[in-house]
């Protein structure tokens, strides 16, 4: 049989997209699959966190990929889609996708935003894109529609200028046929929870990592949406569902981005007081020593994890540490607590699994063929790139991604 | 030419509805070189495009104003759209009428969207058209450096057929790829004679380069063999030209010798029979010099877990970070404890002592906030992990900047990790940096779909966009000096002149020459100094 070669690629965060635009220059025919409504992943939503100077956090490299990707002729990207299953081998795989029904075409939407003003339910049904995103458009909200629900509305379907809108829209069923699929699906962020001690969600004042991302991102500066203060005392605890018992690998990213988040706060606010309590602080990286060099003066390292977070009287937070020098518990009060959460495993990683025939290593990554070659799986003919493989950065999930897309294509190229 | 310009404005289905088209429509019809003025509704949908497509064949336009949305979305779209209708892509002047205009503020704003087209189009009678060429590309590559990473890259493209020259410093391939050996399991040997024997690669060992010149798809290197030049021309060059440790003698309040060893020494203790006196205790030692390594924690790992295994001796490591982010670290790092590693996390450095034939270390554990006292049988030392002999050399030589330990530095440590500020030039593995083995593979991969990129379709597009005046050029070498991808050089340009002159393969087109020309002799087309000053003058015109 003809070797295809086409490429499926699953997942169109930051590896995905890295892949796809190496494999479409490269001359290959791509197939980008997103599970969202949007193409750009996790990393779409993570803050820039410059000062007065870049900080390296690697973060704006998505918006101009993401745009490339929309606008290549060889990428074709599916929203919305999951695979739902997979048979023949390298050189000859059918994919099985499945697309939620679009109620808005992205094709012919133009983000003009008529249909939002004449939406007659609170909150909108209609709902903007967020500014950078891949494709630009608009989105119905099921729960909220009332067409959808039943009742007789079509308000916005007669102001589209485009004929975007199409009720009728059903879930639709198709067939791709490639060569090798590249799996980058990513990860899930630690949910914060599971560590009970640490009442996340309990108190409103205990945020995690992605939180304070969230934060800066929407709000450019940190303060309390309740009474709009900013906080004096912030503490950072590092390794929250990375290096336990549960979680045998360091997440390979918190360290940075609590160090670069803390140098933001404090320029930000020159009189806030930051603490970071770690167990090993990981501060390898090119340039990341004289950036680290330059935090030590004003960020304060505690060695050592907090064992619990209480409440504590005026709106703060009591954090309880061992004082190893001392030998004894220590309670200090603070008015933020960020968890630097990790990077796990996707939830639902062993249900791909099962579909591609892939293994899951101990951890629950996706497990590669061998060590050290860490993009080729037990399948041939199926690559992992980016997080879904173990705990990545930005770069080194770039960097993962080109290395999956030359791994395909030279087996490809091998394969009559 | 005489300049027909035909302006097609956008009102995005009807919804920018704080702008009075018709009105600003009227306004523009009756400019200078204006031929027609179009109101459409979705400019970015088929429709709209067929419509401008038609009017922009039968009007016979040599210049495009489009006032829509923000070019983010729009311009790639109608770049294509001009090209395939035979118009310069950079004949098209774009004003941002949505985002920057109607969105942004409340009420009428007619007379800004007005003001942002007048700009466009005073922009758009300036503009010329940027030609892009084919230029053809040698399909060879030069890898200088053959240790693990030079041997795999050249394997690698010898399996895609790409032809590669293999240079190597010392008489022999292999370079550090003993350390890997114990512990990774890439065999030398095997890997040498696989090199050996692949047809399209040529080795040449004890050689240097000592010069670079020319651009991407054709280098001319000249390499030195003994006393004997070679010139050789390459469509790309890949540096994999490593690293190297070293112990300094005067990193140590007593002189390293016997019972103060290197972990590349260690390494080969454990290579060679197991010796009658196995050492009793042996303490490991890192994070005194460099803390913000990996590559000590690594090596202090895979030697003291062989130490256990081999010689089961009592093993004790004192360290400030167990350096754990980088992949199946924490789980050596759990296994070294598991067997029975002890180790000590000190905040100030411990002091080294001799004790009799032994190394007395003190340190203060912070961990169990008590002072520890350990003599050992040997101790085994941090070694830095440098950038390898010569690398200062050849970046001058290369005019590629290092970073502040001195490794090479990358285009932007971000984007594309193995490319440098010059096109066609790549640094991968070590000498960019304490990447691990990991990483290391990850470099390679990325290498090759770089050049497989570049070199495949067997030509490179040239776009000459960035100009030099020669008659105003002066020759001050300003360009020459600035400009971070070696595209600027100086050119004989008659008998009695000689001018700067702006080698479009290598030019990143960053405009910083153009910005800095004293004589004002460079001109970067799109955004030229006339360009510019008309788009404000069509303000202040208003």
């Amino acid at each position: 049989m003809k070797t295809n070669k086409s490429i499926v690629v699953i997942g169109g965060g930051i590896a995905g997209i890295t892949s796809a635009l190496e494999l479409a220059n490269g001359g290959s025919t791509v197939y980008l699959i997103e599970r969202e409504a949007q193409i750009g992943g996790q990393a779409a939503s993570f803050c820039c966190k410059a000062t007065e100077v870049c900080s390296k956090c690697s973060v704006c490299l998505l918006p101009q990929r993401l745009s490339e990707v929309a606008s290549h002729p060889q990428i074709s990207i599916l929203t919305n889609s999951t695979v739902t299953g997979v048979s023949g081998g390298l050189g000859n795989f059918q994919v099985e996708v499945e697309q939620k029904p679009q109620y808005i075409s992205p094709q012919n939407c133009i983000a003009c935003g008529m249909c939002v003003e004449v939406c007659p339910t609170t909150p909108k049904a209609i709902r903007p894109p967020s500014p950078e995103a891949v494709p630009y458009s608009y989105s119905i909200d099921e729960s909220q529609c009332l067409r959808l629900k039943g009742e007789r509305c079509n308000h916005c379907r007669e102001v589209c200028p485009t004929d975007a809108i199409a009720f009728e829209h059903k879930l639709e069923r198709q067939q791709l046929n490639a060569g090798a699929i590249i799996v980058a699906t990513g990860f899930d962020v630690f949910n914060a929870r599971e560590v009970g001690c640490l009442n996340y969600g309990r108190y409103p004042n205990v945020l995690t990592g992605l939180d304070l991302e969230r934060i800066f991102r929407n709000q450019g500066s940190l303060k309390f949406s309740s009474n709009g203060k900013k906080p004096k005392k912030v503490a950072f605890i590092q390794c929250v569902g990375s290096r336990d018992e549960n979680h045998g690998y360091c997440s390979q990213v918190c360290c940075k981005y609590a160090i670069r988040l803390a140098r933001l706060i404090i320029y930000q606010n020159p009189d806030t007081e930051v603490t970071i309590f770690y167990i090993d602080l990981q501060t390898a990286g090119k340039g990341f020593a004289e950036f680290y060099k330059e935090c030590q003066e004003s960020i304060r390292f505690i060695r050592g994890v907090p064992i619990e977070i209480l409440e504590a009287p005026s709106d703060r937070v009591e954090v309880r540490f061992e004082n190893i020098s001392e030998g004894r518990v220590e309670r200090e009060n603070f008015d933020l607590v960020t968890l630097s959460v990790g990077i796990a495993p996707r939830e639902d990683s062993w249900e791909l699994a099962k579909v591609l025939g892939m293994n899951l290593g101990d951890d629950g990554f996706f497990d590669t063929k061998e060590p050290f070659n860490s993009v080729e799986t037990n399948v041939e003919g199926i690559f992992l790139a980016g997080a879904c493989q173990g705990p990545k950065d930005i770069p080194d999930s770039i960097a993962h991604g080109i290395s999956a897309a030359e791994r395909a294509m030279e087996v490809l190229q091998r394969c009559k | 030419m005489q300049v027909k310009m035909g302006i097609f404005l956008c009102d995005c289905g009807g919804s920018l509805k704080n702008i009075d088209f018709p009105r600003i429509g009227g306004n523009l019809e009756n400019l200078e070189d204006v031929a027609f003025v179009d109101i459409s509704h979705n400019l970015c949908l088929g429709e709209g495009k067929k419509a401008m497509t038609s009017r922009i064949l039968t009007e016979n336009i040599n210049r495009v104003v489009i006032a829509a949305c923000s070019p983010e979305f729009c311009e790639g779209d109608f770049a294509v759209l001009l090209e395939k209708l035979r118009l310069n892509p950079n004949l098209l002047s774009l004003a941002n009428i949505r985002e920057q205009c109607s969105w942004a503020h409340e009420g009428d704003v007619s007379a800004k969207a007005l003001a942002l087209v007048m700009m466009a189009v005073d922009r758009a009678r300036l503009l010329e058209p940027v030609e892009t060429k084919e230029v053809a590309v040698k399909n060879e590559v030069l890898v200088v450096g053959g240790g693990f990473c030079g041997m795999k890259v050249s394997l690698e493209l010898s399996q895609l057929g790409i032809r590669t020259t293999l240079m190597e410093r010392e008489s022999t391939l292999g370079g550090q790829i003993r350390e890997l050996e114990g512990f990774y399991g890439p065999q030398r040997e095997a890997m040498i004679k696989a090199v050996e024997k692949a047809e399209t690669i040529e080795i040449i060992t004890s050689a240097e380069v000592t010069g670079v010149e020319g651009k991407i798809g054709d280098f001319t290197v000249r390499i030195k063999k003994g006393k004997k030049k070679i010139l050789r021309t390459f469509g790309a060059i890949v540096f994999a030209t490593g690293y190297k440790t070293e112990v300094a003698a005067g990193d140590f309040p007593i002189k390293p010798g016997v019972n103060i060893i290197s972990q590349q020494r260690l390494a080969q203790l454990l290579q060679a029979p197991t010796p009658e006196a196995k050492p009793e205790t042996i303490g490991f030692i890192f994070d005194l010099f460099d803390e913000n390594s990996r590559f000590p924690t690594l090596a202090t790992l895979n030697g003291a877990l062989a130490v256990k295994q081999r010689w089961g001796s009592e093993v004790y490591v004192f360290c400030k970070n167990v350096k754990v982010d980088s992949e199946g670290v924490e789980k050596l790092y759990r296994e070294a404890r598991e067997q029975g590693v002890v180790f000590f996390k000190f905040d100030e450095k411990p002091t080294i002592s001799a004790d009799d034939d032994r190394v007395k270390i003190e340190a203060k554990d912070v961990l169990l906030g008590e002072d520890v006292t350990l003599t050992c049988n040997l101790v085994v030392a941090e070694e830095k992990f440098l950038p390898s002999e010569g690398t200062e050399g050849l970046s001058s030589l290369l005019k590629i900047k290092t970073d502040s330990r001195g490794f090479y530095q990358e285009e932007n440590v971000n984007i594309y990790p193995v490319s440098s500020e010059r096109k066609g030039i790549f640094f991968i593995g070590n000498c960019r940096g304490d990447l691990g083995l990991g990483r290391v593979l990850t470099d390679i991969f990325s290498v090759v779909s770089r050049i497989r990129e570049l070199l495949s379709p067997g030509v490179v597009e040239e776009v000459d966009r960035v100009k030099v005046d020669s008659q105003k050029c002066v020759a001050c070498l300003t360009c020459i000096r600035v400009c971070p991808h070696s595209a600027a050089q100086l050119v004989q340009i008659d008998s009695e002149k000689v001018a700067a002159d702006i080698s479009q393969l290598a030019c990143d087109r960053c405009g910083i020459c153009a910005a800095v020309c004293p004589a004002k002799a460079i001109k970067f087309e799109g955004y030229s100094d006339e360009q510019i000053l008309a788009q404000i003058e069509a303000i202040g015109a208003l």
